[in-house]
């Protein structure tokens, strides 16, 4: 590292860590205000309805029920949307998946509301559904919103150079199609938000959102304000992963509108079930897959045809899609590649960011892919991947020249393989193999053939899988953050972001940036509560871009202030313009005279002299570019790389998998908070464990199966051995020291990782996600008929 | 935010609960650990519709301990799995019960789910169902009436149903003290390590005689309606000598079984053939 820092880079735990561990931390659903009222929903058990009347009567006189509240009493928009305003706050013309709420009914008793609603009489038409997203653009397909007169959400082309003439210049052609799953964020915290009125009428939200001036937006534009007069305050977050986006913004308007309404502060609160069935998922794919290779395996061509099924509304869809097309060859140098992602809206739970946001689908497609080659072309897949990996100065499918960083995509894949004894392991199992033993169940009852010798049921397998990340937002949008910092005259510093905690720790990142450069401890920083009326937008808390953009905000504003001090050092300790003043450990040392003064006494100094003692700080992204006709441009203004080995053993008998030892290495750039780095390790690497072999949203006609944490299975601490985090930490231009992205990219691996090993053991590929019990022993999915449960 | 809107009594010995469960009717439930009745009402289960009343077990005394007399076992009812795992005489003379008991669910579970709740529930995956069917456990059912006693295969009726009348409350669970040479192994399939409902339960005790079957026992769970023993399977290998080819047979038929039991299910494409070879798996397992 070419910087000694004495912050930057060392373990430094959480701000707020006592806090949470002993439960004093305060989330959205621990703020009671005088006068609250709750709030409860009203749905109908319908994928696809015609809402013909709502009858209040039985209960519109009850004593509980201080208001019902309906999209007549929205002042401003009457639809919402991240991207698109397709969704309505209040479904009460039609419903077009099972979480559209009609109405709600607002009083003091939760419960009672909750007997109540069910008295409401909803007279609907049920109308055909649309689940299936490969027929949503058929010309006779049903419409789920007929005023768009399609259901294409988005359409996304890429065309680098002349496929065909690629494929006619190969040796060997592969063509596959993969699926993947919907998948549920699985956040600890469910929604929670209180809508409280202000004077003029004005309205404060405090909730668990992950981006507030998003929620400003869409409050403001419901109850037809100026943004000034909504102030969204975040609560800590009980975890988000993408996912306390638009239901957030959608949960904030609801209870806006009534707070409004009844001048009275309002809660809305959600347990799980009507979490799962409400919030917006993870996207399933259905991927298909051409490739063009040489005999020696140099990829020429790489055709590519992504689907992805955005459910009834647009959410993020067009932006989740976005990033499918810019990395959907995986992190290879190919000459020519076609690619065309398409989200279709259908009448299934709707889709929209999740950590990840287009990555984890086509990486576990196009890793797969790799494996294969590899195995035709007779190399191991570490190989392969070295003759087609992005490199210093590669090209990529969008035409993009990658320079000006360390490009590490095979530096982690050579310290990932090396530090596993990859090669020789997956050699070994694949010697092992049952060769070419195909489980077939025939028959409901054994051959004696098939039953399996006790030192045989157990198999070992070991898969990797790489990936390149573009940073940031990209071309998505406006990238820009800002940091607010100031010095009290004791010497305690405050910090203001517009860039959100959601639980990853990004307050301690920033606050460790503006520490190093202020040569103070981080114990001297106040990280103040993210409210919207005291910071500028700082855009979205999304695309892992907390740190490269944060952390760079935050050590411009510490940048800025140090100039301030310096200034005040000079004059007040009389040094002249040759001495060299550096601040460390709350003390200020000039490089002729030694430590001269503490901090506190120089802040004191400044206050004394007049001196200001604020700044803010700013950071904006480089330019990108993009043609969105031919899917050409430089995407994003740097990328990041990682590797992940999945070690596994698989129970030939029951088809279990069981990960021994997960090896990630990645090049986040310069690592700053290094405890925060692991954790971000540790999750992203179980949450990807889920993703592979685990977690599956299944709906039954768009009703959603698993509505709770008993049928929604998500990884334990018991079912994943080992986690070996690893840092190549490259150098980058860009952030705060080279500081970049890590959130996402140690999720997105997992799943083909975990893949690739079940193949190595089993001497069998495996198509769709994700590789549950069944998958694994029998290569399909066994659903049952409907969604009742024998508990019930 | 659970609100299971229900009254809950608390009687402090066993003589009060059974005087407060003989008024009571249909809409009153015994409250052990109240893993079931509590989440069953949150979701809102027909089988807790009714119940306004839940009379709490928990501080009775008569229900709890592990301790042997007269060649038997004998567990209170409201003794958790926790207590159950960390019982040096379970350990000991019923490792298998040690062993399913140590496999429900979460720590937190264990720590308020009682033995008798798991089988008075009576649920398919109820972890313990087979370890006790093959250790052949009765149980002591009282009311302010009378006291019976009657075997827990019997008791056990059907999914979620059970003999116990109205009235009664299960006191006590009872097991002969096994003869020390029985071999024996417990299996458990989740679709993960932990905090997981069973796909399949197996429990199997083997009593040998060189290599002569002199005596086996075998329950399931999970893969049948309720958790069951295999009288026919029992009798078919005992006096057999333990050869692979029993072992295989054996668990072919335990396939037969099942098949008839249950009929071709959606999941069936997948348990059938688990429960063959696991079975096998756990016999070879023992057999060593």
């Amino acid at each position: 590292m070419s910087k000694d820092f004495s912050i930057v880079g060392k373990s430094v735990i959480r701000e707020d860590g006592f806090e949470k561990i002993t439960g004093r931390a305060k989330f959205a659903d621990d703020y009671k205000f005088d006068g609250m009222l709750f709030s409860v929903m009203l749905r109908i058990p319908a994928t696809h309805a015609k809402i013909n009347s709502i009858d209040f009567s039985e209960i519109q006189n009850n004593p509980s029920v201080a208001s019902i509240i309906t999209s007549q009493d929205i002042p401003g928009a009457k639809k919402i949307g991240m991207i698109k305003n397709d969704q309505p706050v209040f479904c009460d013309e039609k419903v077009v998946t099972p979480g559209d709420v009609l109405a709600m009914i607002v009083g003091e008793d939760e419960t009672e509301l909750r007997n109540l609603v069910a008295k409401i009489k909803v007279d609907y038409t049920l109308l055909p559904t649309l689940t299936d997203p490969t027929k949503a653009l058929e010309d006779n397909a049903l419409l789920i919103h007929p005023e768009l007169g399609s259901n294409l959400i988005c359409y996304h082309p890429l065309r680098k150079g002349d496929v065909e003439k690629g494929f006619a210049e190969s040796d060997k052609i592969l063509e596959r199609v993969y699926t993947t799953q919907t998948i549920e964020h699985a956040y600890i915290e469910p929604e929670a938000v209180i809508a409280i009125p202000l004077e003029d009428g004005a309205v404060k939200v405090i909730g668990s959102i992950q981006n507030p001036f998003t929620a400003r937006r869409i409050v403001a534009s419901v109850l037809n304000l100026p943004n000034e007069k909504v102030q969204v305050v975040q609560a800590q977050l009980g975890g988000s992963f993408g996912g306390k986006d638009d239901t957030m913004c959608m949960l904030s308007a609801r209870a806006a509108v009534a707070a409004i309404k009844l001048n009275r502060p309002v809660k809305i609160r959600y347990a799980r079930d009507e979490s799962i069935l409400e919030s917006y998922k993870r996207h399933p794919y259905i991927l298909k897959y051409k490739v063009g290779f040489s005999k020696i395996g140099k990829i020429n061509a790489m055709k590519i045809d992504l689907l992805a099924d955005g459910g009834a509304y647009c959410s993020m869809s067009p932006f989740v899609t976005w990033r499918s097309v810019v990395q959907a060859t995986g992190p290879y140098e190919i000459e020519n590649v076609q690619t065309d992602v398409r989200a279709v809206y259908t009448n299934n739970p709707y889709t929209g960011a999740m950590r990840g946001f287009g990555s984890p689908q086509p990486i576990f497609a196009q890793e797969s892919l790799m494996d294969e080659i590899a195995l035709h072309v007779g190399v191991t897949p570490d190989e392969i991947r070295r003759r087609n990996g992005l490199k210093l100065g590669s090209v990529t499918a969008t035409g993009q020249t990658l320079k000006e960083h360390d490009v590490n995509l095979i530096p982690v894949l050579d310290k990932a393989v090396s530090f596993t004894n990859f090669a020789q392991k997956w050699k070994a199992n694949k010697k092992e193999q049952v060769a070419a033993k195909e489980y077939v169940f025939d028959k409901p009852i054994f051959r004696d053939e098939q039953f399996i010798a006790p030192d045989s049921l157990i198999r070992k397998g070991i898969g990797l899988a790489v990936s390149f990340r573009g940073c940031s937002l990209g071309a998505e949008g406006l990238d820009q953050s800002s940091c607010y910092i100031s010095v009290q005259p004791d010497g305690k510093i405050v910090m203001l972001s517009g860039l959100a905690e959601n639980g990853q720790g990004l307050r301690m990142t920033l606050l460790m940036a503006a520490a190093e450069e202020l040569g103070v401890t981080t114990d001297k920083i106040i990280y103040l509560e993210t409210d919207t009326s005291k910071i500028e937008d700082s855009g979205p808390t999304v695309a892992s871009r907390g740190t490269i953009m944060g952390a760079a905000a935050a050590k411009n504003a510490a940048e800025l202030l140090r100039a301030q001090l310096e200034k005040v050092v000079r004059d007040e300790y009389k040094l002249d313009e040759t001495d060299f003043i550096s601040f460390r450990e709350n003390l200020v040392f000039s490089r002729k005279k030694g430590m001269i003064a503490k901090f506190d006494d120089v802040v004191k100094a400044a206050y004394e002299n007049k001196v200001e003692l604020s700044a803010i700080g700013r950071y904006k992204s480089p330019d990108v570019s993009w043609d969105e006709h031919t899917g050409q441009g430089d995407a994003y203004f740097t990328y990041v790389y990682g590797c992940q080995v999945a070690e596994v053993s698989v129970n030939t008998g029951t088809g279990e998998v069981y990960l021994n030892k997960i090896t990630a290495v990645h090049d986040p750039g310069t690592v700053i908070n290094r405890l925060g780095a692991l954790g971000q390790v540790y999750g992203g690497v179980t949450q990807g464990a889920g993703y592979g072999i685990l977690e599956e949203v299944t709906t039954n006609d768009g009703m959603i199966r698993e509505l709770n944490f008993d049928q929604y299975l998500i990884p334990t601490a018991k079912d994943i051995d080992e986690i070996k985090p690893l840092f190549l930490e490259g150098n980058e231009k860009y952030g705060a020291w080279g500081a970049k992205s890590l959130g996402e990219p140690t999720l997105e691996l997992g799943a083909a990782a975990i893949a690739n090993a079940v193949c190595n053991a089993l001497g069998k590929r495996f198509y769709n996600l994700p590789l549950n019990l069944e998958e694994v022993l029998l290569g399909r999915k066994l659903r049952p008929q409907d969604i009742k449960r024998g508990s019930l | 935010m659970i609100d299971i809107m229900c009254e809950v009594l608390t009687p402090e010995n066993l003589t009060d609960a059974l005087q407060l469960l003989a008024k009571a009717d249909s809409t009153t439930k015994i409250l052990a650990g109240g893993t079931d009745v509590v989440v069953g009402k949150t979701q809102g289960s027909k089988r807790f519709a009714d119940t306004v009343t839940l009379i709490d077990i928990n501080r009775i005394e008569e229900l709890k301990g592990i301790f042997e007399k007269d060649g038997m076992i004998s567990i209170g009812a409201a003794t958790t799995f926790s207590e159950i795992c960390k019982s040096k005489l379970v350990e000991e003379k019923l490792p298998l019960l040690k062993k399913a008991s140590s496999t429900i669910g979460s720590l937190q579970i264990r720590n308020r789910a009682t033995i008798a709740g798991n089988f008075v529930n009576n649920a398919p995956c109820a972890d313990t169902v087979p370890a006790l069917l093959v250790y052949d456990a009765s149980i002591e059912i009282k009311s302010q009436a009378a006291t019976r006693n009657i075997s827990l295969q019997e008791f056990l009726q059907g999914p979620y149903k059970t003999q116990l009348q109205q009235g009664e409350l299960v006191t006590r669970i009872l097991v002969p003290t096994p003869k020390q040479n029985y071999a024996g192994d417990f299996y458990k399939l989740g679709r993960r390590r932990a905090v997981a409902i069973s796909r399949l339960t197996l429990a199997v005790l083997i009593l040998l005689n060189g290599k002569e079957i002199a005596d086996i026992k075998i329950a399931s769970g999970a893969v049948t309606p309720i958790g069951k023993r295999f009288p026919k399977l029992e009798e078919f290998a005992k006096g057999k000598v333990m050869t692979d080819n029993l072992l295989r047979d054996l668990s072919k038929k335990m396939g037969e079984e099942v098949l008839a039991v249950t009929g071709l299910r959606w999941s069936s494409d997948y348990k059938l053939p688990v429960v063959q070879q696991m079975f096998y798996q756990l016999l070879k397992g023992i057999e060593r």
